[in-house]
């Protein structure tokens, strides 16, 4: 326990949740908005400690879990997630004032949860962080009481995560059966014994399943749509974004650093699910009405992609996966920052709100224009820098050649439905003609986002830099 | 900041300066672009002046470190094959930008996305480094798409994605090559001139996937056969002046990326493919011809004679001499001048008559000569009468061919015969005969389309008369680059 101090942003994260909880119970409904903005300079906080931390060159470890530029660098990406969807849900409507500091407490613990996870280093350790992270977002999801759909949204979110987690210890079990051990410091020194073991393997499999659960890989995506679609919309980015990105921090520490896919030979497994992921995602997000499930697909399609260079591993693969993930960030909180304001306005989530769009406001279509092409990867744009890095660590391989294919061939079809919505905003008139405002809230988030998008994709130079860096040192 | 940034960032600060206009003020948006695009003509044209004819390597190099995680650089040059095709460029969004003046529906956007375009256009000609050159080709992409679905015809929506994805699909293959080129050199680089001396010790099979993946991207845009089905659809639905800038401009990224990039840097490749390269060129020009043939609607004529047109270029590249390559860079130039201005011509009738049906028109001749003797000017250039622009490209690309692939050359003559009777098939049935009493009160062309098209007239006569205004500033280069290719 030398080490708490490690520990110490996610002690404060979590101690701010408990104190805006508190709160919320004496403040008056009037001024409960107060508990966000409370929650907004409480992650700021943290995430000023975390980047100070993040220069100290080198990592601490401890017998549990470790701090490394890698870990750091997720915990900032959850960070900034939590920042942006705190400041969406200002003005959100869908949330009932006296459940303010619930509703921000238990985004502030999930986000503590995901920060633990992503410098977990050990089984039980890492089960503990993703059950923090799951309970908080069953009941995030499910926080439009009136809202049917909120509901059913949060009980399969629940019965699939309930599954998934029971899958995760009947291998963390597995695993310790076969190691001895739980600890991932102790058990990297002594890889090759259990190299073969059926039960070691089969525990790494059954594990697997727990993250693909988190980050939607398909087969186990099917609780993300109708989770993304029910969930108040600052909740289904932040699971789109946060959730999904801790896991792959996590993934890609276990599956391509401490225990290489390679060297258990699930690598092709993993390529497999990762071609599955992106196809699926995408030949489903082409027949969506609803912008919040076309997200949705389009995120698990987007998970799909990453999974490209976790499948690589290697430095170069592994730096794709981190950029890939900042610059995803940026573009989907966007994306759905703009789908709130314009449900805010129209009502509706269905695509069709979008028709003439431009008129409406010609801003906000072209920021919107900008994240999805940012999303299907045109230059210059983050999300091409994204994808070139991750095509280009599957061209680099070789024997993964035909991964960066399939992503070819899945960028083409994702241009269809992504600029499906282009079109509605530009090519469609509509009756209704009156401008589209956007709060002050959502007007910075979508402003910040798109400023990050355009600027990753000209200089992305200093973001890889940060990645090879932090790949350099990643445990 | 060196001459050819100035050229490709005029147009795109200008594009972002259009944004900052208030939409009611047309008028001044109007004139903003045209005093933009016009200030890159003049650049351009100052470019042609101090361009140095005697060297066949790059000038007006600029090289700044960009993304030095990859080794990528902002890195820019012209040659004798791209100077044409910066200042062509240019000018065609100029005259183009000139005649949308009778565009009336959401002005401002029109002009930010043709001036995006332009600058995606020029740095797609410009840049000597494989990175920028993509991100520049594929800028090209979103503005197009929404040019077209905005501002086109009845199925301008369909036109539109399927040119998105159509392009996409190839230009993603060629990022593929463009990776797998990188990871193949020693230092990982981007730069072309550096993967051009290195690529050639690629072994052959590695050689062929490269050129394969590259040969997608740049086939999809020329558009050689089998993948020119997104061509007569985009060409017809776009408005005017963005057929003008699809025709002339942006088919010729495909031939000039083949020549840029594929030749010099996968020498063994190249060879592997020629005869495959050769009937692709021959179908382009026979099926473009026929397919050209068979049409009534009158810009669709002119959109498959781009396909039989862009077949000549490709006859002229698998030459592999230099009197093919110079043909096959003269023929780039001047089907954009003369295409450009038949694509203009045909959006002049169609805005007065609204029908593009030439079986609808008849004796235009007697009371349009203004617009009919344009027209024919165009046609007879365009079928290759000599004494026009037409002539000469045409004429060197069948010399250059005829050495290596006498029998091929002989079956694309047919193309020939088949372009000059569908062109004057059209001209009978448009200018000739009795005049059809229904457009009497049609007005001749009037002077915001005679300023478009007659400096595209003059330049059709001037090289077809003078043909060394542009082979002199090509030559060198193509000589150099016909040397590397044997």
């Amino acid at each position: 326990m030398t080490n708490i101090l490690l520990l110490n942003p996610e002690i404060i994260l979590a101690c701010a949740g408990l104190l805006i909880l508190l709160s919320g119970a004496f403040i008056c409904e009037s001024r409960a908005k107060l508990l966000y903005h409370l929650g907004i300079i409480s992650t700021i906080a943290v995430l000023g400690m975390i980047i100070t931390q993040a220069l100290m060159a080198g990592y601490g470890t401890g017998t549990m879990w470790v701090i490394d530029p890698a870990a750091q660098f997720f915990k900032f990406i959850v960070l900034v997630a939590t920042v942006f969807t705190l400041m969406l849900s200002v003005n959100y409507t869908g949330i009932r004032a006296r459940h303010i500091g619930t509703y921000t407490a238990l985004l502030l613990w999930a986000s503590c949860g995901m920060m633990l996870l992503s410098g977990a280093m050990d089984f039980i350790y890492l089960l503990i962080s993703l059950e923090l992270i799951s309970i908080s977002c069953f009941i995030l999801t499910g926080f439009e009481q009136k809202n049917p759909r909120s509901a059913e949204g949060a009980i399969k979110y629940f019965l699939m995560g309930g599954l998934s987690t029971a899958v995760t210890i009947y291998g963390i079990s597995l695993f310790y059966g076969a190691t001895g051990t739980t600890n991932l410091f102790n058990y990297a020194t002594a890889v090759e014994l259990h190299i073969g073991d059926p039960a070691y393997i089969m525990g790494m499999l059954f594990i697997l399943v727990g993250f693909g659960f988190k980050v939607s890989m398909v087969p186990f995506h099917f609780w993300a749509p109708d989770a993304y679609e029910g969930a108040p919309t600052p909740v289904t980015a932040y699971l789109s974004v946060a959730s999904k990105l801790a896991a792959l921090g996590a993934m890609m520490r276990i599956f391509a650093s401490v225990i290489p896919h390679q060297e258990i030979n699930i690598t092709m497994l993993i390529a497999i699910l990762a071609a599955l992921t992106m196809t699926l995602g995408n030949l489903t997000a082409l027949f969506q009405t609803n912008v919040k499930r076309l997200l949705a697909y389009s995120s698990i399609a987007q998970a799909g992609y990453i999974l490209i260079g976790l499948v690589v591993a290697g430095p170069i693969g592994r730096e794709s996966v981190m950029f890939y993930s900042l610059a995803y960030l940026v573009t989907n909180i966007g994306a759905f920052a703009v789908a709130m304001v314009v449900a805010g306005k129209t009502g509706s989530y269905e695509i069709d709100a979008y028709n003439g769009l431009s008129k409406r406001s010609l801003g906000l279509s072209i920021v919107m224009v900008m994240f999805l092409l940012s999303l299907a990867g045109i230059p210059p744009m983050a999300g091409f820098v994204g994808k070139f890095y991750v095509f280009a660590s599957a061209v680099n391989t070789q024997q993964f050649l035909w991964l960066a294919i399939l992503g070819v061939v899945n960028s083409v079809i994702s241009v269809y439905y992504y600029m499906g919505i282009a079109r509605r905003m530009f090519f469609v008139g509509s009756e209704d003609e009156s401008p589209v405002e956007t709060d002050i809230y959502a007007a910075s988030v979508i402003a910040v986002t798109a400023a990050a998008t355009l600027l990753l994709g000209i200089l992305p130079e200093t973001v890889m830099r940060i990645v090879k860096s932090c790949v350099a040192f990643h445990l | 900041m060196s001459l050819l940034s100035l050229i490709v960032f005029v147009p795109l600060a200008g594009a972002l300066a259009i944004l900052a206009i208030p939409k009611t003020k047309i008028k001044a948006i109007q004139g903003f672009g045209i005093a933009v695009s016009s200030v890159c003509l003049a650049l351009t044209g100052y470019l042609y002046a101090a361009f140095d004819k005697t060297t066949a390597g790059m000038q007006f190099i600029e090289q700044l470190s960009w993304i030095p995680a990859f080794n990528i650089n902002y890195f820019v040059g012209v040659d004798g094959l791209s100077v044409a095709l910066v200042i062509l460029t240019a000018l065609l969004t100029l005259v183009s930008l000139i005649y949308s003046l009778n565009i009336t529906l959401r002005v401002k956007e029109f002009f930010f996305w043709f001036l995006l375009l332009e600058a995606g256009m020029l740095g797609v000609f410009v840049a000597l480094d494989f990175f920028l050159f993509y991100v520049f080709w594929e800028l090209t992409l979103v503005p197009m798409y929404f040019l077209i679905g905005v501002w086109g015809g009845p199925k301008k929506e369909y036109a539109a994605i399927k040119f998105f994805v159509y392009t996409l699909f190839g230009s993603l293959f060629m990022l593929l090559g463009i990776l797998a080129l990188y990871f193949n050199s020693a230092p990982h680089t981007f730069n072309m001139i550096e993967l051009a001396r290195q690529g050639s010790l690629l072994p052959l099979n590695m050689q062929i996937w490269i050129f394969l993946a590259l040969y997608l991207g740049f086939a999809i845009k020329i558009p050689a056969f089998p993948f020119h089905t997104w061509l007569p659809l985009a060409h017809v639905e776009a408005p005017t002046g963005v057929s003008v800038i699809l025709a002339g401009i942006m088919l010729k990224m495909g031939t000039y990326g083949i020549m840029r990039v594929s030749f010099p840097t996968l020498p063994a490749a190249t060879k592997w493919f020629l005869p495959f390269l050769i009937i692709i060129a021959v179908i382009n020009i026979v099926y473009g011809a026929f397919c050209a043939m068979a049409q009534k609607d009158l810009k669709k004529m002119v959109a498959y004679s781009s396909v039989n047109h862009m077949g000549y270029c490709m006859l002229g590249m698998t030459a592999m001499t230099t009197i093919g390559f110079n043909g096959a860079v003269l023929q780039m130039i001047t089907h954009g001048l003369i295409t450009g201005s038949l694509f203009l011509l045909v959006g002049v009738i169609y805005d007065r008559a609204h029908t593009r049906d030439m079986d609808a028109f008849g004796g235009l001749a007697a009371r349009f000569p203004i617009f009919a003797g344009l027209m024919i000017i165009q046609v007879m250039a365009s079928l290759g009468l000599p004494g026009l622009a037409g002539f000469v490209g045409e004429f060197l690309c069948f010399l250059g061919a005829f050495e290596s692939w006498p029998y091929y050359v002989a079956v694309s003559t047919i193309g020939i015969l088949v372009t000059a009777a569908f062109f004057l098939r059209m001209i009978e049935k448009v200018f000739l005969g009795p005049f059809n009493e229904k457009w009497a009160g049609l007005k001749d062309m009037n002077a915001r389309e005679l300023i478009a098209i007659v400096p595209l007239a003059v330049l059709t006569l001037a090289i077809g008369i003078w043909p060394r205004v542009c082979l002199d500033w090509i030559n060198p280069t193509i000589t150099y680059l016909a040397g590397l290719m044997k």
